[in-house]
């Protein structure tokens, strides 16, 4: 997306004026409404697709299988496409390793079902569009799609290391799985403003940007920073990183709890 | 799985379908209205796809650009996640061999179809992803670019439609699924709107030749029926479209 | 619901509304009439042999037979075939004249001479910009096609060339004039009016082209001072009020008797009613200005705010896929008061209420009337 110069010192003043407005008018810590759909694909043990007002989209699959974990201790497996990307695209890479990381603060005790056996979850999504970072857009997909996965229960013994057998399930019943995985958000900075879920022509006149990651209602590792734009990006006031904390802090279990509430 | 449970004496098919039944067919049209031109949601049995067309637009790459008529190109993306076991292959799919092969037959289909010389100089390109598949793919893609093709209001010869007929022993099986794909020889037809006509016709393993004719028969019909489907489903959407223009 | 975000979400389906009509056959007991059986479904489609001409409300799906009567000019969104006129696209019927044609529900911008269109540079090239109309390719703006600097009595030179990207350069937004089309359909700009060019002070908004009707007038002053340009190819600018935009609201003083009086030396209906201001303000407004890239320094906070307000009514009607028009935004922008929260607006349930009221609002002015 090219903008024009006008547009863009328009944009930049108001985003940078106190308070700050945006293009659309929202506050600084509001989102853009999305739309959840959950568990529509029956072959998937979980599954979610989440669309953004400005047409961004993103679907998540998750598939379990078990593996013996003595073995394999590799419980996470996750792979994202960015429809138009080649696979070893900056964007594409970079979203991954992040998101390879988040993920190791899954309880995976949560994925055991024996003594040697657990579920092996492959997490796969598809990024149909992004008009701006979809990082934040993967992480509300990824959430959404575990809150909506159900795996088989098992019906065998827990102590298997003794006697050889291989876990048995019950026909039918299914147990919900309870694992809260990690929100990331992303936020822009303009001059001396923070605002959260930058759109796509805000991300144009962006100072920087922060990646700021929650879970269970406290912030964790990584924050970083991300270049929005090629043109606009400069050094921001380090006091930025603790109001964006703050922002996020206070919003995130909203966030949370809009999506569990399906 | 014995080969008895294919096709039971009965009549009946491992899902319940007699020989001649479709599978269930579920279209929706522009549902991705800010990602793309036209676009489509097709649900057919348990095939699920999403179809966007982009275009036509100018070109990116020189290369893409022909003077006389539009550049098409198809991009099918088969998702890991697509088949009930998730897919092993490590790194991308994109250039596998059988997805090539699916995209240049789709090409081909409809290089014919589209009315391409209306718009020289551009580029029409169509993505499809495959969300979850259950045999007879092909003829799902081909009916899911009908429709998107249809919505982005590109001109067009006729409807295209898709389906996979098996042929059990003597008797034709229209609109396999993933199981009886894996049991029996198939053949893959794309038929131009309520003509005899083949745009498409896709046979890989063997299959008699006297036997040939019937499956084609039960296929073409099976095909008019899937036109009308899309037919219908289409009416509906423009009709409401038509009353929300009304209020211009 | 939170005002931090808004949510729309279901279980075990992949959209809101789920296809209209369901065709269960995986788990039917098979009677005949619910399955697709082949037997007998299939002739009661059959098209009658020679056929009448569609009225203009049918709708009309590619392959369908239009008339076999040859007298009918085929025009867009037909084919021929062994003397029987089809249907190329979906969409309904358009009859003008002994002109046939199909006018398809959705497509990409198709640019007609006289177009008032607002477009973003995508290309400079030699001796012309290519712009992105949003059409099925890039509109041409010849460097004779608009005013440059300096008036025009002033010639045009070779430094001219070598300086476009000082007037327009890729990313700039420009309204402009569908001058004339090329033979593949391509659209020629023009700039050559004080009331086209480059446009600053405001915000961009796209919506689908069809929602944006041809009229007479584009260009509209909204209450709260600000301005809007209804592309006819669905790109909007919005944008604070100017002096010349303002002119063009005053009654034309004195010359009203005359015609010709009115109208600019550069043949566009003058701005300014008084033609003597008009020469001066051209030469005034022909200088390097009308290429810079600054916005006006007075644009308020509060300007600047009600601009959003505008273009979260405009989303919020193309969300309805209701026609946009300056009485509607008129009517919403009124409305909209109500929500103090100029960033609720863009909430689905917020935007479909806008939609609904416009349409009420109709209706009852429609009844009184």
């Amino acid at each position: 997306m090219t903008l024009s110069v006008a547009e863009k010192s328009y944009l930049y003043d108001a985003l940078a004026s106190t308070p700050s407005i945006r293009p659309d008018g929202r506050y600084p810590y509001q989102f853009m409404p999305i739309e959840i759909y959950t568990d529509f694909l029956p072959s998937s043990n979980g599954s979610s697709r989440i669309i953004a007002s400005d047409g961004s989209e993103c679907i998540v699959s998750v598939k379990a299988k078990v593996v013996d974990h003595t073995s394999d201790d590799d419980l996470l497996h996750i792979e994202i496409d960015i429809a138009g990307e080649r696979d070893d695209a900056l964007i594409t890479e970079s979203c991954t390793s992040l998101f390879n990381k988040l993920l190791k603060n899954i309880d995976m005790k949560k994925l055991q079902l024996t003594k040697k056996y657990s579920f092996k979850l492959f997490i796969d999504v598809l990024v149909i569009s992004s008009n701006s970072n979809p990082v934040s857009l993967i992480s509300f997909g990824i959430y959404s799609s575990l809150n909506s996965t159900s795996l088989p229960k098992l019906v065998s013994n827990f102590d298997d290391l003794e006697v050889e057998e291989l876990p048995m399930f019950h026909d039918y019943d299914l147990v919900k799985l309870e694992v809260v995985p990690p929100l990331v958000f992303v936020l822009g900075i303009v001059k001396n403003n923070i605002f959260i879920d930058p759109a796509a022509s805000e991300c144009e006149v962006a100072n920087n940007g922060l990646i700021i990651s929650w879970t269970n209602g406290k912030i964790i590792a990584p924050i970083r920073t991300l270049a929005l734009n090629d043109t606009n990006t400069k050094g921001f006031n380090p006091n930025l990183i603790q109001e964006g904390i703050k922002l996020v802090e206070k919003y995130a279990s909203d966030i949370a709890s809009a999506l569990q509430n399906i | 799985m014995s080969r008895l449970e294919v096709y039971s004496p009965e009549g009946l098919r491992m899902d319940g379908r007699r020989w001649n039944e479709l599978r269930r067919f579920e279209t929706s049209i522009n549902t991705h209205s800010h990602a793309s031109d036209g676009s489509s949601y097709l649900e057919q049995g348990n095939n699920k796809i999403i179809t966007l067309v982009k275009g036509p637009t100018e070109p990116t790459l020189r290369s893409q650009l022909d003077q006389t008529k539009a550049t098409l190109q198809i991009t099918v993306n088969l998702t890991k996640f697509s088949k009930f076991e998730r897919s092993k292959t490590t790194g991308s799919t994109k250039n596998e061999r059988r997805i090539l092969e699916i995209q240049t037959a789709l090409v081909r289909t409809f290089e014919k179809n589209l009315m391409l010389n209306l718009y020289p100089r551009t580029i029409i390109d169509i993505e499809i992803h495959v969300l979850q598949q259950d045999g007879g793919v092909l003829g799902t893609l081909i009916n899911g670019i009908t429709l998107a093709c249809i919505d982005a209001g590109i001109a067009m010869y006729d409807y295209i439609s898709g389906v996979s007929i098996g042929l059990y022993d003597t008797t034709p099986l229209l609109d396999v699924n993933s199981l009886e794909e894996a049991a029996m020889s198939c053949v893959t037809l794309g038929v131009m709107g309520k003509s005899e006509k083949l745009s498409l016709l896709q046979v890989e393993d063997k299959l008699p030749l006297d036997r040939l004719e019937n499956v084609l028969a039960i296929g073409i019909a099976g095909a008019h029926r899937i036109r009308d489907l899309m037919d219908e489903a289409l009416r509906n959407h423009a009709q409401k479209r038509i009353s929300n223009a009304s209020n211009k | 619901m939170s005002e931090v975000i808004s949510v729309v979400a279901r279980n075990g389906a992949f959209q809101k509304n789920m296809i209209t009509e369901s065709f269960e056959s995986d788990n039917s007991d098979n009677s005949d009439n619910e399955d697709y059986n082949m037997s007998g479904s299939d002739d009661d489609e059959e098209k009658p042999a020679t056929r009448q001409i569609a009225s203009d409300s049918d709708i009309m799906t590619p392959g369908e037979l239009i008339t076999d009567d040859p007298v009918w000019m085929r025009g867009h969104g037909t084919y021929f075939l062994e003397n029987k006129t089809y249907s190329s696209v979906a969409g309904t019927v358009s009859k003008v004249n002994k002109l046939l044609s199909v006018i398809p529900l959705k497509s990409r911008y198709a640019p007609e001479t006289g177009d008032h269109v607002v477009g973003r540079i995508a290309e400079v090239s030699n001796k012309r910009w290519k712009v992105d109309i949003g059409g099925k390719q890039h509109a041409i703006l010849m460097l004779g096609s608009v005013n440059l600097p300096g008036g025009i009595l002033r010639r045009k030179s070779e430094s001219d060339e070598l300086q476009m990207r000082s007037f327009l350069k890729e990313g700039d937004l420009l309204n402009a004039e569908v001058q004339s089309l090329f033979q593949d359909g391509a659209a020629s700009l023009h700039t050559r009016s004080l009331k086209y060019g480059k446009l600053r002070n405001g915000m961009f908004v796209e919506v689908p082209n069809s929602l944006i009707v041809r009229s007479k007038n584009h260009t509209h002053n909204l209450p709260g001072n600000i301005t809007v340009v209804l592309g006819v190819n669905g790109y909007i600018w919005l944008r604070m009020t100017s002096k010349m935009d303002l002119a063009r609201d005053m009654p034309p003083g004195g010359s009203t008797q005359t015609s010709g009086g009115s109208m600019g030396p550069t043949g566009a209906v003058s701005l300014n009613p008084n033609s003597n201001i008009s020469i001066t303000r051209l030469e005034e407004e022909s200088s390097w200005k009308i290429y810079s890239d600054e916005n006006d320094p007075n644009i308020t906070n509060a300007i600047k705010q009600t601009i959003s307000r505008y273009a979260n009514i405009i989303k919020a009607l193309a969300f309805c896929e209701i026609g946009i028009t300056q009485e509607r935004i008129v009517i919403r922008y009124e409305a909209s008061m109500a929500y103090n929260d100029i960033g609720s607006l863009i909430q689905r349930d917020n935007m479909e209420n806008i939609g609904q009221e416009v349409l009420n609002a109709e209706k009852m002015r429609g009844s009184a009337a």
